[in-house]
C-alpha cells in the first residue's frame, strides 16, 4: 500500500491540474476547492512516509507499469523514494500548501485565476516529482515541466511589462540550462545504456572516462542553472521581482531546492565524486562567490522583492558550500540550511506579498511607518529577518552555526586555503546579510510613514495564516534543532552517503553481489554522527575575531572617506554630502532605503562593475550561463581525469 | 559515417549557442534555442543507431532462441528524442508567444532595449 504513495501524490497534482482546467470555468468554488483539496491530499500522502521512510529507514521503490528491472537492466521508470528524495519532497509539499493557501487571499483582484490554479498544480507536481524519482530521463521531462510552468506563472501579471520580460529572460536562460542536462542524459545513456540513476550509479561506480566527464560537467551545469548559483543566477533576480508573491515564495522554497536536490543527488549519488577534493574546492568556490555577490547585490535593491531574491541567491551559496565539502556534517548542514530557507525565505516573501497588497507598492523608497498599522506582518517579518540574520534562538542560527562549524573542521583537517578563505566569507556574508536586513526593517515597517499609506489596513485572515505557520515553524526549527537534526536530517544525510543501500534496493537486492561487481566496492565516504554540538570554543573566538576584524576594516576605509564633501562633480548627490542638514538642504535626509550609503560610496568601483554586469540584457545573461558551464567543464576536465 | 553525425551535432550546438549569445534580436535568439534542440535530438539519436541493424520489433522467444539477429536499432533514444522534440517545439511556441507581447509592451524586439530589470 505505502509504495503507491509517492505516485499517487505527483499524479493526483497532474490530475488536479486538469481537472481545475475542465471545470474550473463552472464557479470560483470549485476551481479554488479543486486546487485546495488535491494540494492537501497530496501534503498528507507525502508526510505519511516520514514514519516508514525517515524512522524506520525503509526506501520506497515504484516501478511504472510493473517494468521491473529483467536480468539486471533497468527498463521501465522507477520511482524510489529514499530519505534524501523524502526531505526534499517534504519541503515541497509544505511549500506549495502554504502557498495555495496565501494565493486565496492574494489574488482576489486577479483574473485568469483558473490558468493560475492549473499552472500552480503544474508547478508542484512537476518538482515533487523531480525529487521523488530514480530514473534521470524522467528528472529531464519534470525539469522541463517545471521551467515551463515558472514562466508561464512569472508571466502571470503579464499587463506588467516587467513580468514579460523576467519570463521571457526565464524561458531563455532556463532552456540552455536544460538543454545541457538533456545533453549530458545522453552521454550517459551512451556509457551505460540505461536511465535508471541506481544502475547508472553502480555502472559508472565513480570510475570516470571521457564522456562519463563531460556528461557529468553537463548535468552539472545545467542543474546549477536550475540552482541558480552564480553566475547563472540573473534570471532568478528578475523572475522573483516579476512574479506574483505566492510564485516568488514556491520559487525560492522549492524550485531552486529542486536544483539543490538535482546536485546532491548527482555529485553524491550518481557519479559518486564527492571524495574527489577538485570538486570539492569547485563547489565550495563556486558557492562563496554565490554568497558574496548575492549579499552585496542586496545591499543596493530599492525594490522588496528584488532585495529578497538576491539574498535567496546569497543563502542557496551556503547551502552549495556547505554540501560541497563532502563530509557528512557538511551535508548535514547543508540540507538543514535548505530546509531553514526554505521557511524563512518563503516567510519574508509572504510579508512582501502583504505589504504590496496592502499598500500597492514594494519600493523600499515609498514605503515606511507600517508596523502600527500591520503588527501580524511586521512581527512574521521580524522572525524571518531575525532568521535569515541568523540570531541565536532561531533556525538561520542553527544552520549557519553547523555551517561555520562543518567548513572550519574541513579547513583546519586540510590546511587548504579555499576553505578558510571560505569560512572567513560566510561569516562576513552573515554580517553583511544582518545589516541588509536592518536597512529593510527601517524602510518598511519603522521609520516615517509615507502620507499616502494612512488608511493601510492589515492583510486577510487567509494570508495571515500562512506567515503565522512559517513563523512559528522558523521559531521551532530553531529551538528544537537536535528533533530536527535526529528525524530529518541525519537520516537523508545518511541516505545520500550510504549508495550502496540506494543501489540495492532499486535494482532488487540481487544486483550489487552478481551483476555490478564494482557497486560491492561501494563505500560510505563517512558515517553520520549520532548528534552535534553548539559548543567549540575556537569557532566562537574564530567567530568574534572575524566580526572585529570586519567592523575594524569598515571602520578603516570610511575613515579615509571622513571629512571629504562629495559636493559638485559630476553625480554630484547631496544625501551622499558630509554634512546635509545646512540650510542649502533642509529636508534632505537619508532614507531608511539607504542607510548604508557610506558603504556603498566606499565601494563605488565593485558596484560599478557589478552593476554594469548585471544589465538586463539576455544575452549577455546567456553569454554567462555559456563561460560558467565552460569553467565546469574545464575545472571537471583537467582535474578529475 | 556515424561520426559525421556526431560532427554535425556538435556543430548545430556551438553555432545555436552561439546565436542566443551574440545576436540582439528577440527572434534570432529564439531560433537558435531552436538550433541547439535540434543538435541535441541529432546527438540522441546518432546515439542509439547501430549501423545496418534492423527495427527493433521481435517476439520474446525469438530474442531468447536467437532466431532473430541480435542486432537492431536502439529504440530508447528513439523515444527520447520524440520527447525532445515535443519538449523543443513547446519552448519556441511558448518563446514567439511571449516575443509577440513584450512587442506590444515595449515596441522593440531588441534585447538591449529590454531591459528594465536591471542592477
Amino acid at each position: 500500500m505505502i509504495q503507491h504513495f509517492p505516485v499517487m501524490a505527483v499524479m493526483l497534482l497532474f490530475l488536479g491540474a486538469f481537472l481545475v482546467a475542465i471545470f474550473g470555468r463552472i464557479s470560483p468554488v470549485i476551481r479554488d476547492g479543486i486546487a485546495i483539496i488535491t494540494a492537501t491530499i497530496s501534503l498528507i500522502l507525502i508526510y505519511a512516509l516520514i514514519k516508514p521512510v525517515m524512522i524506520d529507514g525503509q526506501i520506497i521503490s515504484y516501478w511504472m507499469g510493473n517494468w521491473e528491472p529483467v536480468n539486471g537492466y533497468a527498463i521501465g521508470i522507477g520511482y524510489e523514494v529514499d530519505a534524501l528524495g523524502l526531505f526534499f519532497a517534504l519541503l515541497v509539499v509544505t511549500t506549495f500548501w502554504l502557498s495555495g493557501v496565501y494565493s486565496l487571499g492574494y489574488l482576489k483582484n486577479d483574473e485568469n485565476k483558473m490558468h493560475y490554479y492549473t499552472l500552480y498544480l503544474m508547478l508542484s507536481a512537476s518538482v515533487l516529482g523531480l525529487v521523488l524519482t530514480g530514473d534521470l530521463f524522467n528528472m529531464f521531462i519534470m525539469i522541463e515541466i517545471m521551467t515551463f510552468a515558472s514562466v508561464a506563472l512569472t508571466a502571470f501579471r503579464n499587463r506588467q511589462a516587467i513580468a514579460l520580460e523576467a519570463a521571457f529572460k526565464y524561458l531563455v536562460l532556463g532552456s540552455i540550462g536544460s538543454s545541457m542536462t538533456l545533453a549530458g542524459v545522453a552521454l550517459i545513456y551512451r556509457v551505460c545504456h540505461t536511465l535508471n540513476m541506481a544502475q547508472i550509479s553502480a555502472i559508472i561506480g565513480g570510475q570516470f572516462n571521457l564522456t562519463t566527464l563531460m556528461a557529468f560537467g553537463l548535468i552539472l551545469s545545467g542543474l546549477a542553472v536550475k540552482s541558480y548559483i552564480v553566475p547563472f543566477h540573473t534570471p532568478a533576480a528578475d523572475a522573483y521581482t516579476a512574479a506574483p508573491t505566492s510564485i516568488s515564495m514556491i520559487f525560492s522554497g522549492m524550485v531552486n531546492k529542486a536544483g539543490v536536490y538535482g546536485i546532491i543527488r548527482m555529485v553524491y549519488v550518481v557519479f559518486r565524486a564527492m571524495d574527489r577534493s577538485s570538486l570539492q574546492i569547485l563547489l565550495v568556490v563556486f558557492g562563496a562567490v554565490t554568497m558574496f555577490i548575492g549579499v552585496t547585490m542586496a545591499l543596493t535593491q530599492h525594490e522588496f522583492k528584488r532585495l529578497l531574491a538576491f539574498h535567496s541567491i546569497s543563502q542557496i551559496g551556503y547551502v552549495i558550500t556547505a554540501i560541497g565539502l563532502g563530509t557528512a556534517l557538511g551535508l548535514n548542514a547543508g540540507l538543514f540550511h535548505a530546509m531553514n530557507h526554505t521557511l524563512f525565505k518563503g516567510l519574508l516573501f509572504l510579508t512582501a506579498g502583504a505589504v504590496l497588497t496592502a499598500t500597492g507598492t514594494t519600493n523600499l523608497d515609498k514605503l515606511g511607518g507600517l508596523s502600527k498599522k500591520m503588527p501580524v506582518t511586521t512581527v512574521c517579518f521580524l522572525v524571518g529577518a531575525f532568521s535569515i540574520s541568523g540570531l541565536p534562538p532561531f533556525n538561520g542560527f542553527a544552520s549557519k552555526w553547523m555551517i561555520y562549524q562543518a567548513i572550519y573542521t574541513r579547513a583546519v583537517q586540510s590546511g587548504n586555503i579555499i576553505f578558510a578563505a571560505a569560512t572567513v566569507t560566510a561569516l562576513i556574508v552573515s554580517v553583511m546579510t544582518l545589516a541588509s536586513f536592518i536597512k529593510v526593517t527601517q524602510a518598511v515597517f519603522f521609520g516615517q510613514a509615507n502620507p499616502e499609506h494612512t488608511d493601510v489596513k492589515e492583510v486577510p485572515l487567509s494570508m495571515r495564516i500562512p506567515m503565522i505557520i512559517m513563523a512559528v515553524l522558523c521559531v521551532l526549527t530553531g529551538v528544537f534543532y537536535n528533533v530536527v537534526y535526529r528525524f530529518l536530517l541525519a537520516p537523508a544525510a545518511q541516505a545520500a552517503l550510504s549508495v550502496r543501500n540506494y543501489i540495492d534496493m532499486m535494482m532488487n537486492d540481487r544486483m550489487t553481489g552478481a551483476s555490478y561487481s564494482a557497486a560491492a566496492g561501494v563505500t560510505d565516504i563517512e558515517s553520520v554522527p549520532a548528534s552535534f554540538s553548539f559548543w567549540n570554543p575556537i569557532v566562537w573566538l574564530l567567530l568574534f575575531v572575524v566580526i572585529f576584524l570586519g567592523v575594524y576594516i569598515f571602520m578603516a576605509t570610511s575613515k579615509s572617506t571622513r571629512g571629504r564633501m562629495l559636493e559638485g562633480g559630476e553625480g554630484y548627490d547631496p544625501k551622499y554630502a558630509t554634512f546635509f542638514s545646512g540650510e542649502q538642504e533642509e529636508f534632505s535626509q537619508v532614507g531608511g532605503s539607504d542607510l548604508f550609503w557610506g558603504f556603498k560610496t566606499d565601494w563605488k568601483g565593485y558596484y560599478r562593475i557589478m552593476q554594469g554586469l548585471h544589465s538586463g540584457i539576455v544575452t549577455d545573461y546567456a553569454s554567462y550561463i555559456v563561460i560558467g558551464a565552460a569553467i565546469i567543464i574545464l575545472v571537471i576536465f583537467i582535474c578529475m581525469r | 559515417m556515424i561520426i559525421v553525425n556526431y560532427i554535425a551535432s556538435v556543430f548545430l550546438i556551438v553555432l545555436g549557442l552561439y546565436t542566443v549569445c551574440t545576436k540582439k534580436n528577440l527572434i534570432k535568439i529564439v531560433l537558435g534555442l531552436g538550433i541547439t534542440d535540434y543538435g541535441i535530438n541529432l546527438l540522441i539519436v546518432s546515439i542509439g543507431f547501430n549501423p545496418g541493424g534492423t527495427a527493433p520489433v521481435y517476439y520474446m522467444a525469438d530474442l531468447l532462441n536467437g532466431v532473430a539477429p541480435n542486432f537492431f536499432v536502439d529504440p530508447v533514444p528513439q523515444a527520447l528524442t520524440l520527447t525532445s522534440i515535443v519538449i523543443g517545439a513547446c519552448v519556441d511556441a511558448m518563446a514567439l508567444a511571449l516575443v509577440i507581447m513584450i512587442n506590444r509592451k515595449y515596441k522593440s524586439v531588441d534585447a538591449d532595449e529590454i531591459r528594465r530589470l536591471n542592477g
